[in-house]
């Protein structure tokens, strides 16, 4: 290959497709050898600053034109010439003209030390600015109307930066450069504030500034923190790598890293900004115990005995399935382990689940039983390598903020996008078909599809052929439906339903998305099995930018059923009735583990209001606000001997309890998070414990050792080390080796990671076919008629399911309440403004909410969230569960709505006047 | 009196009709292309036409066809190049408002070449009553059936729209044009991909000018060798000129290209001499941006041959000696233009319309402007001039786009022909009067 260009006259082998830039970066001493100020590391090359620039000739010496190195290709014997005295004149001429309108206030400036501009006036060696004071826009006013976001356009530079994050990174559109020439300058919307714009706070902009003209109120590009440390985020099951910069021990600010596998610079305004709650005033500091109905602190000592003498009474008295304990997808994988291990070995019973039962259990289980292994086939990073995107009952943008983005990105540059879901999403609009079902028919439409792809002969047969079974027996029951009867269930047109499916049946890689919108259903467990029918039939597994991909909700969800904590299966997903793997793991803990499946969460519940179940161990989950129909899980947890609570903060549940362990933050412990896409990545200690609080796997070992099971103490290292023996996943998995990006399960023992699962074989050998019929959900055959309003519920960007730790955030500032989300038909019909308190009544209870007006939703359908405890949405959500992974029915519930009245609406106004 | 291709029935009263036009052989190349060429026959014609963009760059057209990717089963578009507004060109306004249905016939026949079933027509904002000519233009063309499905029952389906600008220069860069087509800000993109891969939405896209699209229907009614018969070497066929200044008789005139610059000027079939029977001090030849030439450069080249209105021939020399042909607006001045005052002005409309994306031309435009304000109100020192050069220097050819360069060159011309009267300027201050723009300005002889 006679790749080569010359830089400085001395020859280099270039890449193909390689601007200038990046080949003279990618050779090491040359890595600085040509200043910017319009590249960014996450951005399309933009040309605009011209500080790039360089000469170009095609023989050595000879005559040369000047051009931009970031967009300007390399080509086959160039000569570039990187600091020429005609390109030094040049970039000197830039900068000082750029200083004509720049004040020069660097030593109090936020950024001083790490600005871009200062850094490039430094390289190219400005002493003066030959133009005499002029015309200039020092006089801007600085935006401080955000609770995070802030401007100072008189630091502007005009080199876009901001703008196209906003577009290329977000897709959020909000800033624009308006004027022209010399007076252009960034706007926010329609020229508005930062609050008033359509702003997300993802921070993109911030972090794209050279200077301080988009900034935030950390000022995380300041240079004042003395240590800067990488660690993985708490809030949703995208993983973000996150950059935490530090100082006298306090958490300053966060950025998110440029070269992270999983985010690439990019966060969300909970990743990047929602931390403050760590040190939040309500951070509880000191183990509790109710003592006549008060919580009275006590000591770590005290707490611990009274938790081992009352639950040694209890395993006594009751035995040992009296006792139940709720792991947390909030915590890392280490803490998990431990958790489940205490359970079963410590106190003998299967009783431990995880709020993975309330969000994807149906996947586990669904793609067990189709592929073998219920997680992730594919990776984020095949959104790059898919002809179409399906995303089935998922809001990314607001759930998932990064991955949403990418794909907002991927739909709005036309790929094919196919949108299920019964409310208009962002992502919905801008897909090329949206299918807007009547909520809990997934199973009937699934249905169809697979009917479409049959029927249109879009089977891969040689796939189905030598990779599946029990495809006849499939095929003759689909071609059996009757399209217009499953048409007239979903409200889809047969004729939508069609097209979408041959839009997927027929791309080259269709990559499938799904979210709780699939599995919070009675019939949960069989749309994710028919998901993965179509998966089958269309032979889009295996391979890149394919496959069946749950976009896990919590940050550890994934990693907390890997750990074990589910009542059927132990750490690894193994079966705990098989006699041959208890005997591993019994050989494994050195103690005899239970072999009866335990109590799911729902069941504990139930065990609890029966009397069965006495002593309950919650760590980092508020069950009374987040678990469907409060009323009966209050009942339960009042019911109870014991109930011991880990929480940071003060929850609906802890109130309950009965002790409460105060326990450390993510940003105050080590571990380990496993995201979405199998991927585990190292969460390090940023600060020290909060005073008074311990993390989960200490209070855990602290109570195992009392208990009389000799548990090493916590360490992350000696943790995974422990892990690694018994989850066969693991096996290659050691602290050191997971670095700063992280290992993608299965890692095998030479530490050789997986991107792509099921490539030759599936897990359980062939991918299985199963058919499912359509069955209405009972609670609309039991309550429809006197109930005729379905609501759903949903999740906003800014919070965070029960909202403990973002409501003591500045997003509180941003999203202040949850809304009813209702169709103007409807909203007329009740005689309902916006803005309305609205009283919304199902079998179970009433709550009030704020009505908002859109046509997001389909008449008869409302929507809402669960973040703030004032509302307590789930006083009316109901009691259904998935028949298989019993995953309650959040999505489904059968109401009447009525303006609230008289007391009510003033209780309400009152509350949210205060 | 030289042949006329585009102009020749411009007089004819009602040629604006669609009757009229018909009448006088209108729409009869589009005939000619759809039912008796195939798309490359219509191609090789216009190559061997030797018909160079009229817009300013003057890059042949054929080539410019032949560049265009065809990937099966993705459109293709011609965007038309009607945002003409480069200072002293007013051309492809005069032919728009004149005889609509020749441009809308040469859109016509070129997309059928290049297999576009969209066409668009970006007209300047400015050019109010003329958006009205050419809408009411379309319609007629729908109405007789030269547009919309199956022209001529050849199958063949052709829409066409018009897209106002909003007054801004930098659209008339095409592929600024091309962003706010498509309904965003009007900054240039940046090159590769040219718009014959990626341009309207990101498909493959020709943009020609105005007057380039009207030039194929005389090439394909007379054939492209016949139409390469006109004019001077690679300067083929007729081109329009814009005449403006101080001469006797300013206007549009379709010349045939290697007409002598010095006929232009004097003869009475074009210009008609200089007014007033002053003297003539300079000439920009090809819109605003090109180098100004005093006298004796315009008249003869610097080797001493006739200067001809050609590509070639005005280029002669390169910006030491010489200018470029560009759009053909042809601005004359006289002994009593003041080339600071004039610089000035065009500077403050460059600063005025660079759309601010990279920063030499964003900032440098500015000062420019201010340098040039500081000089001509008395201000100046022999440093200014010199900054003016470096800051000129330091904008052309480092630019996204060409804006940079319609900026700078006029700087540079004029300090490089008329350094004296800057240095005039600055140190004889007192001498300036104060007017507006370029007048008369006392005891500075002309150089």
């Amino acid at each position: 290959m006679s790749q080569v260009a010359y830089i400085n006259n001395r020859p280099y082998e270039y890449q193909n497709g390689e601007t200038i830039l990046n080949f003279v970066r990618r050779i090491k001493e040359k890595r600085n050898a040509i200043p910017t100020l319009c590249d960014a590391p996450n951005l399309e090359p933009f040309g605009s600053c011209r500080v790039c620039s360089v000469e170009v000739a095609l023989a050595q010496d000879g005559p040369t034109r000047t051009v931009a190195s970031c967009h300007t290709p390399v080509g086959t014997g160039q000569y570039i010439y990187t600091d020429s005295q005609s390109v030094q004149k040049l970039r000197k001429n830039i900068i000082e003209l750029v200083l004509t309108d720049h004040p020069m206030d660097c030593l109090t400036c936020e950024v001083n030390g790490n600005c871009e501009l200062q850094d490039v006036a430094a390289q190219v060696g400005i002493r003066k600015v030959r133009y005499p004071a002029g015309k200039n826009h020092l006089d801007r006013k600085k935006d401080l109307s955000h609770p995070y976001m802030t401007s100072d356009l008189s630091k502007c530079i005009n080199c876009y930066r901001c703008v196209r994050a906003c577009d290329e990174v977000q897709g959020q559109f909000v800033l624009n450069m308006s004027g022209r020439g010399f007076d252009n300058h960034i706007i926010k919307s329609s020229n508005q504030t930062f609050f008033e714009s359509d702003c997300v706070s993802c921070g993109a902009c911030a972090q794209a500034c050279p200077t301080s003209a988009i900034s935030d109120v950390f000022q995380s590009k300041s240079v004042h923190g003395d240590k800067k440390i990488q660690t993985t985020c708490t809030y949703c099951g995208v993983g973000c790598n996150l950059e935490v910069s530090v100082s006298n021990g306090e958490i300053l600010s966060i950025q998110a890293p440029y070269d992270a596998e999983v985010n690439q610079g990019h966060t969300c305004l909970k990743g990047r900004y929602a931390f403050k709650f760590y040190n939040h005033p309500d951070r509880l500091k000191s183990p509790l115990i109710k003592k006549n109905g008060e919580f009275v602190p006590v000591s770590w000592e005290e707490a611990y005995s009274f938790i081992v003498d009352k639950l040694t009474s209890i395993k006594q008295n009751f035995g040992a399935d009296a006792i139940a304990g709720i792991s947390s997808a909030r915590t890392p994988n280490e803490e998990n382990y431990l958790m489940q291990k205490f359970i079963r070995v410590v106190i003998g019973t299967n009783n431990i689940d995880c709020c993975a039962r309330v969000c994807h259990s149906p996947t586990a289980l669904g793609m067990q039983r189709a592929f073998g292994t219920g997680a992730a086939t594919n990776s984020i990073e095949d959104l790059d390598y898919t002809d179409c995107i399906l995303v089935i009952g998922a809001n990314p943008t607001d759930a998932h903020p990064v991955t949403g983005a990418k794909m907002k990105q991927k739909f709005m540059k036309g790929v094919t996008s196919i949108v299920i879901d019964p409310r208009r999403t962002e992502l919905a609009s801008y897909a090329t078909y949206f299918l807007q079902l009547r909520p809990g028919t997934n199973v009937a439409l699934l249905n169809m599809m697979l009917y479409y792809i049959i029927t249109e002969n879009l089977v891969n047969q040689s796939f189905v052929d030598t990779r599946t079974e029990g495809y006849l027996d499939f095929k003759n029951q689909i071609l059996a439906l009757d399209m217009d009867e499953l048409s007239k269930i979903t409200g889809v047109s047969k004729d939508l339903v069609k097209k979408a499916s041959v839009a997927y049946g027929s791309a080259k890689a269709a990559m499938e998305f799904h979210g709780l919108g699939v599995t919070e259903h009675s019939q949960g467990t069989f749309a994710i099995q028919l998901i993965a029918d179509l998966i089958l039939l269309t032979g889009n597994v295996g391979r890149k930018g394919v496959g069946m991909n749950p976009l896990r909700g919590q940050n550890n969800v994934q990693g907390a059923a890997d750990m074990g904590a589910q009542p059927h299966q132990g750490a690894g997903y193994l079966d705990v009735t098989n006699p041959e793997i208890n005997q591993r793991y019994n050989a494994f803990y050195g103690a005899k583990v239970p072999s009866k499946i335990g109590y799911k969460i729902p069941e504990m519940f139930d065990a609890a209001i029966a009397g069965d179940l006495k002593a309950l161990w919650i760590i980092g989950e508020d069950v009374v606000q987040t678990d469907p129909n409060t009323q009966k899980v209050i009942k339960a947890l009042t019911n109870l001997d014991l109930l011991i609570v880990s929480e940071i903060f003060m929850t609906e549940t802890s109130k309950y309890a009965t002790v409460i362990l105060p326990s450390s933050s993510f940003l105050e412990k080590e571990g380990t998070f496993t995201n979405g896409e199998r991927r585990i990545q190292k969460v390090n200690k940023i600060v020290e414990p909060i005073e008074g609080t311990m993390p989960d796997g200490v209070q855990i070992i602290e109570v195992m050792n009392r208990m009389g099971y000799a548990q090493p103490a916590y360490s992350a290292d000696t943790m995974l080390k422990e892990i690694s023996q018994i989850v066969p996943f693991f096996a290659g998995v050691t602290w050191d080796r997971l670095g700063t990006m992280g290992l993608q399960w299965p890692v095998k023992p030479d530490g050789e990671d997986t991107k792509l699962l099921h490539t030759e074989t599936f897990t359980r050998g062939k991918g299985s076919f199963a058919n499912f019929d359509f069955v209405e959900s009972h609670e609309i055959e039991t309550y429809g008629k006197d109930y005729p309003y379905i609501i759903t519920t949903n999740r906003e960007l800014e919070h965070y399911n029960c909202g403990t730790m973002t409501r003591r955030t500045g997003n509180v500032a941003i999203l202040t309440e949850d809304v009813l989300l209702i169709n103007p038909a409807d909203a007329a019909k009740e005689l309902i403004n916006d803005g309305d308190f609205v009283c919304v009544e199902s079998p179970r209870g009433k709550v009030d909410i704020k009505a908002k007006i859109t046509d997001e939703v389909l008449p008869g359908i409302l929507s809402s969230t669960f973040h703030f405890p004032e509302i307590m949405l789930n006083n009316i959500t109901s009691d259904e569960h998935c028949s298989e992974a019993k995953c309650p029915e959040y999505k489904v519930v059968s109401c009447k709505i009525r303006k609230s009245k008289g007391k009510y609406k003033k209780e309400m106004e009152a509350k949210f006047a205060s | 009196m030289s042949k006329k291709l585009l102009l020749q029935h411009i007089d004819v009263p009602g040629i604006n009709t669609y009757e009229v036009y018909r009448k006088q052989g209108g729409y009869k190349a589009v005939e000619k292309a759809l039912k008796e060429m195939t798309a490359d026959q219509i191609l090789e014609e216009v190559k061997t036409s030797g018909l160079r963009g009229r817009g300013g760059a003057g890059f042949p057209t054929g080539m410019k066809w032949s560049f265009l990717a065809k990937p099966e089963g993705v459109a293709r578009y011609l965007v038309c190049n009607a945002d003409e507004s480069e200072p002293g060109t007013f051309k492809d306004r005069y032919l728009m408002e004149k005889i609509p249905h020749l441009l809308i016939e040469g859109m016509i026949a070129s997309s059928f070449a290049l297999g576009a079933n969209t066409a668009y027509i970006y007209i300047r904002g400015e050019y109010f009553y003329v958006h009205r000519i050419l809408e009411n233009a379309i319609k007629e063309a729908y109405a007789n059936g030269w547009l919309g499905k199956n022209i001529l029952g050849t199958g063949y389906d052709l829409d066409l729209y018009m897209q106002i600008g909003a007054g801004a220069y930098i659209c008339g860069e095409e592929t600024a044009l091309l962003e706010s087509l498509e309904g965003k800000r009007g900054n240039p993109r940046i090159k590769p991909p040219f718009p014959a891969v990626a341009g309207l939405w990101g498909r493959p896209t020709v943009v020609n000018n105005v007057e380039t699209i009207a030039a194929v229907v005389p090439i394909i009614n007379e054939g492209g060798a016949n139409y390469a018969n006109i004019g001077v070497g690679k300067s083929t066929g007729t081109k329009l000129i814009s005449a403006s200044g101080h001469i006797n008789k300013p206007g549009v005139y379709e010349i045939e290209l290697g007409l002598p610059v010095e006929e232009f000027i004097y003869s009475d079939q074009y210009c008609g001499g200089i007014r007033n029977g002053k003297e003539l001090k300079a000439v920009v030849a090809g819109g605003s941006s090109v180098p100004i030439l005093p006298k004796e450069l315009i008249l003869k080249t610097a080797a001493g041959e006739p200067r001809l209105m050609s590509y070639e021939s005005l280029g002669d020399g390169g910006f030491q000696t010489g200018t470029m042909l560009g759009s053909g607006g042809f601005i004359v001045m006289d002994e009593d233009t003041s080339i600071v005052k004039n610089l000035y002005t065009f500077s403050r409309f460059y600063h005025h319309e660079s759309c601010g994306q990279c920063s030499p031309c964003r900032e440098g435009t500015g000062w420019m402007e201010k340098i040039l304000k500081k000089i001509i109100s008395g201000n100046g020192t022999l440093s200014d001039v010199d900054l003016l050069w470096d800051i000129q220097s330091k904008i052309e050819g480092k630019t996204i786009c060409p804006l940079g360069e319609a900026a700078a060159w006029p700087v540079a011309a004029a300090i490089r022909h008329f350094r004296k009267e800057f240095e005039e300027y600055v140190t004889n201050p007192q001498n300036i009067v104060d007017v507006k723009h370029y007048y008369r300005v006392n005891n500075l002889a002309a150089v």
